[in-house]
């Protein structure tokens, strides 16, 4: 597990992935920041962090689409697949180093903080729980996106894949509350918020960070990465 | 060391491969003889684990690989069809990566990769992208890293594809070399290298084995000596109608005329029968010197193509040599035709 975590986490750096995962995110985010909070004169990284998640949907494909993907193209696989060791441990490894570029990415932005406490005062809760829920919800993306990527050999249909995933729960949860609030029965609101990412989401940046919602998203995350072990298994028997 | 019972495996509704079974003692190196799509890489991928069997059992060194598969794999060094690599790593970093997936326990990782290096000619590349090197070097590297570990089953998938003949020569030498203390099975079309590196043959077709034996056996069974090609210099017709009276000789065929004043006949002569002899001093009698005089042996391409034949229903042993022709045949000749085919070997 160890080994495949660390070779798919220089991968990252070998390749223009990582560099243009980080360079995306960092660009896109920082003009936010500066939106936000330079010219908004704003002590409060909340506007920020709510709209990391929007991006997080649309870049977070370019992550996770060569995970398992590209060794099934270049064939690795059958190394790591006739190697003494366990299809989860291989899975686990694979999805820590995305997770760990995603790490690097919120090390990045601790600049955020850190700029702002020259010139007003960090609310050290709300900080705090931005960055720990991000850190749930990306785990939960992230292991999605290795998912969709073990279904197929090809990058670009990986890519699209997962961004049709995040887009289509994202208009789960958003289109019946914008149009169909009066009409839907009220469990199956219920439902839906229950399960809603956004939703949880929200009053995780309002800096409310409640153990359930931690559960839901790394539940999420398992759920994902034990579909992937499965899969994986199931293409040896196919 | 190697024990396969009743492997079977289908896709849709072709059969990949059909109840193989074979057994492999320690310290042999087995060829894996047949032609595209025959299921020789399937079964390859079924050893190793990559792939699971619809039915039969695989034990590696008394161990189940259904079972136990960390166990198995511990024994199995693989090389597939394309090499497994990392386009962007350079080998030292590549083979490091093995080692530590391996979860090989050797004293000293650097000697026992440094080892490997020297033994698979990888030296001179070490610190160099794979994605850069040549063809040759990559298979060299992919050689390599099945070695790591000491594995003491080796499962080779066309090890000498894509090499130059330096090369081919190089790499046959590592596999006999290694195939002194381990057990090796490789697969191949090239037939050469069966009867160059191998003790044992398997032939397999329609994702059946059709022959398994010694490579000379292969070649007796078949019964080549009772052919040969002969150059004589003198007139055609003369010589042809001399071949064709002599006691014993069944046919005469010219061949042509390969040297100039001479000509090539191919004679047959009847079962059981050295005629050798009596052909040598009966041209000598006639005048016509003999240039040449060579037993044409079957080779292993024609008891490749025989027993690969045999094996296809329906096609007709006279017909044509058109691999055309002969797939049409198949095709019409419904279901067990199309399996023949043996598709999803990639």
């Amino acid at each position: 597990m160890l080994a495949v975590f660390k070779r798919d986490f220089k991968a990252y750096f070998t390749s223009a992935i990582g560099y243009i995962y980080l360079g995306a995110y960092i660009f896109v985010l920082n003009l936010i920041f500066y939106l936000n909070n330079a010219l908004g004169a704003s002590a409060s990284l909340a506007g920020v962090f709510s709209f990391m998640l929007l991006v997080m949907m649309f870049i977070t494909p370019i992550l996770t689409m060569r995970v398992f993907s590209e060794d099934f193209k270049q064939k690795t696989d059958q190394l790591l697949f006739t190697s003494p060791v366990k299809l989860s441990g291989i899975v686990v490894g694979k999805y820590l180093s995305s997770l760990a570029v995603f790490v690097c990415l919120l090390l990045l932005t601790l600049l955020w903080p850190f700029a702002i406490s020259f010139f007003g005062e960090n609310n050290i809760a709300e900080v705090v729980g931005n960055y720990a829920g991000i850190l749930c919800i990306g785990s939960a993306y992230i292991a999605m996106g290795v998912f969709i990527s073990s279904l197929t050999e090809n990058q670009v249909v990986a890519a699209v894949g997962s961004l049709g995933l995040f887009v289509a729960l994202y208009l789960l949860e958003v289109l019946p509350l914008v149009f169909f609030q009066s009409t839907l029965p009220a469990f199956v609101m219920r439902a839906l918020y229950f399960f809603s990412i956004f939703g949880r989401y929200s009053s995780i940046t309002r800096g409310v960070l409640a153990l359930d919602d931690i559960v839901y998203f790394l539940s999420i995350s398992a759920v994902f990465l034990f579909l992937t072990v499965r899969g994986l298994e199931k293409r040896r028997w196919a | 060391m190697i024990e396969v019972t009743g492997l079977t495996k289908s896709y849709g509704k072709s059969r990949g491969i059909d109840n193989i079974s074979f057994s492999i003692p320690e310290g042999q190196i087995v060829g894996f003889l047949g032609p595209n799509g025959a299921g020789k890489t399937t079964t390859m991928n079924i050893i190793t684990g990559y792939l699971s069997a619809g039915a039969g059992d695989v034990k590696i060194a008394g161990i189940d690989v259904l079972e136990n598969p960390l166990g198995a794999k511990r024994h199995i060094g693989y090389l597939p069809e394309q090499p497994p690599l990392y386009p962007g790593m350079t080998v030292e970093e590549y083979l490091d990566f093995a080692y530590e997936l391996k979860g090989v326990k050797s004293p000293d990782q650097q000697e026992h990769i440094g080892q490997i290096c020297d033994m698979t000619g990888l030296s001179d590349v070490y610190r160099r992208v794979i994605g850069h090197l040549s063809k040759g070097y990559k298979q060299r590297v992919g050689l390599a890293q099945a070695l790591i570990g000491d594995p003491d089953v080796l499962i080779l998938d066309e090890p000498t594809v894509g090499l130059d003949p330096r090369q081919i020569v190089e790499i046959r030498g590592v596999i006999k070399e290694m195939g002194k203390s381990r057990t090796i099975i490789l697969s191949t079309h090239i037939l050469p290298e069966v009867s160059a590196v191998c003790e044992r043959v398997l032939v397999i077709s329609a994702g059946v084995i059709v022959a398994d034996d010694k490579p000379e056996n292969l070649a007796g069974s078949v019964g080549g000596e009772r052919t040969l090609v002969v150059r004589v210099a003198g007139p055609k017709d003369g010589v042809q109608s001399l071949l064709r009276g002599q006691d014993g000789v069944q046919s005469a065929q010219p061949l042509g005329e390969m040297e100039s004043g001479s000509h090539d006949f191919l004679v047959e002569s009847k079962p059981n029968l050295d005629i050798r002899k009596p052909l040598f001093a009966a041209l000598a009698k006639a005048g016509y010197p003999i240039l040449m005089l060579r037993p044409q042996d079957a080779s292993l391409e024609d008891i490749f193509l025989k027993l690969t034949e045999e094996e296809l229903p329906g096609s007709k042993p006279s017909s044509p040599g058109s691999p055309k022709a002969k797939r049409g045949e198949k095709k019409e000749d419904g279901p067990d035709g199309i399996s023949g085919d043996g598709k999803g070997d990639d």
